[in-house]
């Protein structure tokens, strides 16, 4: 899931400071699992706004708020209270903010939040990087463990110089993950699939911005 | 004879380093290039080491050569991808520039720029390939060039890795990725110096064992403590301690030249690669007490 943090909210204020009434829109999936787009958090920004001197003429927590066009069919309801609104503040991550840029042609849109990364939970509200979308998975040839995204530097061919006592050269409370791929291979008898040498990756796999329609195959499948 | 030939021919090869500025004032670092000179077989300048944003290597190797000095471009991955690595090396071969180290390099959270944008684009056993596909006058997506480059590559090794397993693979991809020669992190415990040795001298590369000069106890603590992979025996620092404040260096000195000569009497590996870290005008005499002058 994609992994935010709320914004300072004095910051929020600075930014918005034109604008006196506001329309919020959370997300009931990531950002709610984060805490930074559910009710609770759109009613902790509605409490704050008012006490500003700020307007809220309506929110909505919508199923998937990166899903433009459902998250459009979800606000037909709110009609109103966007019309009224000079602004929209957008209580998900980058991608459900860009949504509501997409569906507001007339009003400029605000993230409340930081956008992090895509993150595992790995116990409530407690969340780790594993993957970072490079766009061509290499773990199959790394014990399952990502070195693009568990080594800070991104090495696909072993530990660096800066690995001490099995622990990250850059965050010593983190283990090497080079020494975490070793020891899993070792462990699985698969210490061979370290010795193969991987090519310099290709980065343009990964090329911004990313799009994929899988729309025309299934329509084939269809006919 | 040059670096290459010395380590080749089987002479005890030492090499050093010459650290960048950070700043237009290279008076220092011309004082230290003029003391080594004709001391040494070769220096190694050194790539914003630590991420600390300095000259350039390749301009001070540039220098470094115009003076006399044979020097080593340390070449890291943390700040080129690989269209400014390939780049800077056919630059460095017009330029005269032969050696090349290839490393990873520290990551930017060591240095003085944290908030720069790390590139990592490849890693220091590519950039070894790299190394050998512009020698044989290609690129690394198998462009013809207009003329090769000669380089003679090398690369690191941390011999106290821990675990050192891990490592001694990546240094055997170094070797099959074409490295000639290896420059160590910094080693004390010659017994187990041996023990990498006997490993290492199943390949046919060469091996300078890297030196620090220890300064006092107290800097002996710090790199226990704080810079991996290295280990200073408990012994050392004791010989530090009891010298007293004011001859510790005298004796740290003493250590590394005790250790060289011992490392070349009983023909453990080829030679050294000495770090003064600031100390540069301390390396001809550790050189002398060693007896390599
Ligand atoms: S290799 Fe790429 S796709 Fe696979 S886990 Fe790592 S970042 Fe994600
Ligand atoms: S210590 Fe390991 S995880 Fe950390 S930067 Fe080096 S190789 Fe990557």
């Amino acid at each position: 899931m994609i992994i935010t943090k709320k914004k300072d909210p004095n910051n929020i204020l600075e930014t918005v400071k034109k604008y006196d009434k506001f329309f919020l829109i959370g997300c009931s999936e990531c950002a709610s699992l984060c805490g930074t787009g559910n009710e609770e958090a759109l009613q902790e920004m509605t409490d704050f706004l008012e006490s500003n001197g700020k307007k809220v003429t309506g929110q909505l927590v919508p199923k998937t708020g990166c899903q433009t066009l459902g998250t459009k069919i979800e606000l037909k309801k709110d009609k109103e209270a966007c019309a009224d609104a000079d602004a929209v503040i957008v209580m998900s991550c980058g991608a459900g903010t860009q949504s509501a840029t997409e569906i507001f042609k007339d009003k400029p849109v605000y993230p409340s939040n930081d956008s992090l990364f895509l993150g595992n939970m790995t116990r409530f509200q407690m969340f780790d990087e594993r993957c970072s979308l490079c766009g061509e998975c290499v773990i199959g040839k790394t014990a399952g463990i990502c070195p693009l995204t568990n080594c800070p530097k991104g090495l696909l061919v072993g530990p660096c110089g800066g690995m001490s006592d099995g622990k990250c050269e850059v965050s010593p409370d983190v283990p090497c993950a080079w020494v975490r791929i070793y020891e899993r291979q070792k462990s699985l008898d698969n210490l061979d699939e370290m010795k193969e040498v991987l090519e310099p990756k290709d980065w343009s796999a990964g090329q911004k911005p990313g799009n994929l329609s899988t729309r025309s195959e299934k329509k084939e499948e269809k006919k | 004879m040059n670096f290459k030939e010395a380590l080749e021919s089987g002479k005890f090869t030492v090499t050093a380093e010459v650290g960048p500025p950070k700043g237009t004032d290279i008076t220092e670092m011309l004082h230290h290039i003029d003391l080594l000179k004709g001391k040494i077989d070769a220096a190694n300048v050194t790539d914003n080491q630590s991420a600390v944003m300095r000259i350039n290597s390749l301009s001070v190797c540039k220098i470094a050569m115009d003076k006399g000095l044979e020097p080593i471009l340390q070449m890291t991955c943390r700040d080129r991808n690989r269209i400014g690595l390939q780049s800077d090396l056919l630059g460095a071969s017009i330029l005269g520039v032969h050696n090349v180290l290839c490393m990873t390099g520290d990551h930017t959270s060591a240095g003085d720029h944290k908030e720069a944008k790390t590139v990592y684009d490849i890693e220091s056993v590519q950039l070894l390939n790299v190394v050998n596909n512009l020698n044989s006058g290609k690129d690394m997506m198998g462009n013809e060039l207009k003329g090769p480059t000669s380089f003679y590559q090398g690369a690191v090794v941390t011999p106290e890795a821990n675990p050192v397993e891990p490592q001694l693979m990546k240094f055997e991809k170094k070797v099959n990725a074409g490295a000639n020669f290896f420059q160590t992190q910094a080693i004390y415990d010659i017994d187990k110096f041996k023990g990498f040795m006997d490993f290492a001298r199943k390949f046919d590369v060469k091996v300078l064992a890297g030196f620090v000069v220890l300064k006092s106890a107290g800097m002996a603590n710090f790199l226990n403590k704080f810079v991996p992979g290295i280990t200073v025996p408990q012994e050392l620092i004791d010989e530090l301690k009891e010298a007293g404040k004011e001859k510790a260096l005298d004796a740290g000195m003493n250590i590394c030249a005790r250790q060289i000569k011992q490392l070349k009497d009983e023909k453990i590996c080829d030679g050294v690669h000495i770090m003064a870290i600031g100390m540069e005008d301390k390396v001809p005499e550790i050189m002398e007490r060693a007896g390599l002058l």
